[in-house]
């Protein structure tokens, strides 16, 4: 994990010249809904339906870039943990092939599954020493919702794109996404389970595109 | 007919009438209790029913509410994998589906269900990939299962199924909306079929039977099939004339009575309308009545038997001393009549006697006065000797003698005969005396008597003064006649409390003991009574006057040289002056 972590880290810093002047950068606004609920004093997001409609709450948005692009070597590994009977986070986007990891800080049974077309799962009942963690690879682009069979009000959110440009804004609709290739492109923001914006960009080597999704 | 006839008549009539009073009460009451008991009972299985019933479908409700908030069926139906409801539903049911394979020792109106299905959002039925796992449904009663629009409440219902067994059953099915987690709308239905309570529980006490009755027809396994469509008919008569839900009537199936009771099963359901039906045979108490009727009439009759004999008891017990003394009253009346007849011959007898007393007196008189005058007249004649004169003398001494006689004896007759009255007044006792002795001293006489008095001046007595007077004659006369030369007469007057007194003594040969008894009756002369003039009449007299005047005559003593008489008389109220006075 830690030596992963340090040539992950190497890699970074080997590829930021060329991130920095032979890629392109897209940053903009993306306006979500108003929130009614208090300022997040920790970053705990839930999932609400309003009208069938799966959102945060606070609402959040991913904003992705739409495209054809070669798959990662090597799958990547992402964590969303059960603690205090909620998932954490509530809202979480992976590329294909990601495997994530749900493991429970939670003093209970906890049986995660879901039936998205995504992805259909069920990881059965487990307790927080599981070993190894369950875990499952999503593959299908999609909106997964997660939920618990013993616990019916848990949803979680798993956005898996097919892409490896994405990236969660904050609470304010910011975002800021670069590294990335130039060409013709549509930029995609996710704000909830039935809406999706999208625009069309053209990204240039080295310069910083600004996108506003209203 | 004898008392103890009537006796025995009224009581028995009376027994009679309080055993058919009081078996008519305990008859009306016993029926009535019975009636009742039946109707309690009878409200009793079914506030029984009904209760097992609510606890049954809250129980059934609160599973299926259960079922529909389970994750996996909600993710099925909102996550778009309804491929995967039916295999969700399986292993969420599987406990409600347990008792899919009835076995015997499984008790009816378990909680098992017989089918289930869920609807879609437009109220049809989603069909299940294997019927077999979700319980087999006709199209028929799918059918009926469909829905406009989904229910929003829970609802009860009945669909008519043809059975696996042959014959036609009913399904109590249960709908339970499921909500979207994410909308809030109904976007499903989870529907549960079981078999009725109604039909499933036949073993009920007290013989109550029970059935549903949907869409016109009754479905009670109890009953043959014609009696199910007769029934159904008359429910279905019932059902559509009032509006009321629950209500009962009176009906007969193959000649046997029975009590109906009829309650709508679903109200307020989309579901047609479904009745629970119940049963209740009236034979057992209309034969329990017949038979406490008998009972009754047994105990009734064994009443009167026991009334009679009693009555027959006491009859005898009471009569007999009624009827001794009809006996008894029969001899008195008898020896009465005798008495009576003895008395009325005696009393004719004396009245005859004393008839015959009074005539001869009169017959007697005459004769003695005819005596007399002639004797007299020939007194007056002066040709006869002296011998003659003297004879006639005495001859006319005798009529006179004669004559007191006749007196005495009319006197005596009349108070033999009880006519002689009395007619009382104050009479001076004292004054009379005076009187006689005044007589008695200016008599011509060798005998030289000497008179004693000692009575005060007044004593009235109440009488009537020619009787009062005679008695006294009588009494000194004898004083007199009886004493001896020399002797002397002693008179002594008093007054007691309320009589007067008289003693009259004198001396003279004494009466003897045995001459004492009999100196008081008739035509009795002492010893020495040839010797002194009398007709033997006087003291019997005497005593009957005084005795008449409500006083007595006796004899005190007589010894030695002294005998005496005593006298007594009522004292008047009253002496004649202040009488006088007053008046």
């Amino acid at each position: 994990m830690d030596l992963r972590g340090i040539v992950s880290f190497n890699a970074i810093f080997a590829l930021l010249p060329i991130l920095a002047f032979a890629q392109a950068s897209v940053e903009g606004r993306v306006e979500l809904a108003k929130s009614h609920s208090a300022p997040v004093m920790e970053k705990r997001y839930k999932i609400v339906s309003i009208g069938g409609v799966l959102a945060t709450q606070p609402p959040l948005a991913v904003v992705y870039l739409d495209g054809s692009f070669p798959k990662p070597k090597s799958p990547s590994m992402k964590q969303i943990v059960q603690k205090d009977l909620a998932f954490l986070p509530s809202l979480l986007a992976v590329q294909v092939g990601t495997r994530v990891e749900f493991p429970s800080l939670d003093d209970v049974y906890h049986n995660i599954f879901s039936y998205s077309p995504a992805k259909r799962f069920d990881l059965g009942r487990y307790r927080p020493e599981e070993r190894p963690i369950p875990s499952e690879v999503f593959d299908v682009p999609g909106l997964v919702v997660l939920r618990c069979d013993i616990h019916e009000h848990m949803r979680g959110l798993l956005l898996v794109l097919d892409t490896p440009y994405f990236i969660r804004t904050d609470e304010e609709g910011r975002f800021r996404l670069s590294g990335l290739p130039s060409g013709h492109y549509t930029l995609k923001a996710w704000i909830d389970s039935k809406t999706t914006r999208e625009k069309p960009v053209d990204l240039k080597r080295g310069a910083t595109l600004h996108v506003d999704f209203p | 007919m004898s008392f103890r006839t009537k006796l025995l008549a009224a009581m028995m009539l009376v027994v009679s009438a309080l055993t058919s009073l009081g078996l008519y009460l305990s008859q009306r009451t016993v029926a009535a209790g019975a009636e009742r008991d039946s109707q309690q009972n009878f409200q009793a299985e079914l506030s029984w029913l009904h209760k097992i019933q609510e606890l049954r479908h809250a129980e059934l409700a609160e599973r299926c509410r259960a079922l529909v908030a389970k994750p996996r069926i909600h993710a099925a139906l909102e996550d778009n994998a309804l491929d995967l409801l039916y295999p969700s539903a399986k292993d969420e049911l599987r406990d409600l589906m347990e008792g899919n394979e009835p076995s015997p020792e499984q008790e009816a109106g378990t909680l098992d269900a017989k089918f289930y299905r869920f609807l879609d959002g437009t109220g049809a039925v989603l069909s299940p990939l294997n019927p077999k796992d979700v319980g087999n449904l006709s199209g028929s009663a799918e059918g009926q299962l469909t829905f406009k629009n989904l229910p929003e409440m829970q609802q009860i219902g009945y669909l008519s199924e043809s059975g696996d067994v042959g014959g036609e059953t009913v399904d109590e099915v249960m709908v339970v909306p499921i909500f979207s987690t994410e909308t809030g709308d109904v976007i499903s239905a989870l529907v549960v079929g079981f078999q009725p309570f109604e039909l499933a529980r036949q073993r009920v006490g007290a013989g109550i039977k029970s059935g549903i009755w949907l869409n016109g027809r009754l479905y009670l396994p109890a009953l043959s099939k014609s009696a199910q469509a007769y029934l159904g008919g008359e429910i279905t008569n019932a059902v559509t004339k009032s509006d009321r839900t629950q209500s009962n009537f009176a009906v007969s199936v193959n000649g046997a009575p029975y009590l109906l009771f009829y309650g709508r099963l679903n109200p307020d359901s989309l579901f047609p309308p479904a009745y629970e039906i119940c049963i209740y045979p009236l034979a057992d108490l209309m034969a329990r009545l017949h038979r406490l009727r008998w009972q009754i009439g047994g105990a009734g009759a064994l009443l009167l038997l026991g009334g009679f004999v009693a009555s027959n008891f006491v009859a005898g017990r009471l009569s007999a001393p009624v009827e001794k003394l009809a006996e008894d009253s029969e001899t008195n009346r008898a020896q009465r009549k005798r008495a009576e007849a003895a008395l009325a011959s005696t009393s004719e007898e004396l009245e005859r006697s004393a008839r015959y007393s009074a005539d001869a007196s009169h017959q007697l008189k005459t004769p003695v006065t005819i005596l007399r005058a002639g004797l007299e007249a020939l007194l007056t004649r002066e040709d006869f000797n002296p011998e003659v004169y003297h004879e006639l003398s005495v001859l006319l001494h005798q009529t006179h003698r004669l004559t007191g006689v006749i007196d005495d004896l009319l006197l005596l007759s009349r108070i033999d005969a009880g006519h002689l009255q009395i007619e009382s007044e104050p009479i001076n006792l004292s004054q009379i005396v005076e009187e006689w002795l005044d007589d008695l001293g200016e008599l011509p006489d060798s005998l030289d008597v000497k008179i004693e008095k000692k009575f005060p001046a007044e004593l009235y007595v109440a009488g009537e003064k020619r009787y009062i007077s005679l008695i006294v004659q009588n009494l000194l006369e004898n004083s007199r006649k009886y004493n001896r030369p020399g002797g002397r007469i002693r008179v002594a007057g008093h007054r007691n409390t309320d009589k007067i007194v008289l003693n009259i003594g004198n001396t003279g040969c004494p009466i003897t003991g045995d001459e004492q008894e009999h100196i008081f009756e008739r035509f009795h002369r002492g010893s020495s009574g040839t010797a002194v003039s009398g007709n033997g009449l006087g003291l019997n007299l005497a005593r009957e006057l005084a005795r008449l005047h409500g006083g007595d005559l006796r004899l005190v003593g007589s010894d030695d040289d002294w005998t005496e008489f005593e006298v007594c008389f009522r004292v008047a109220q009253q002496p004649p002056s202040r009488a006088a006075e007053i008046v």
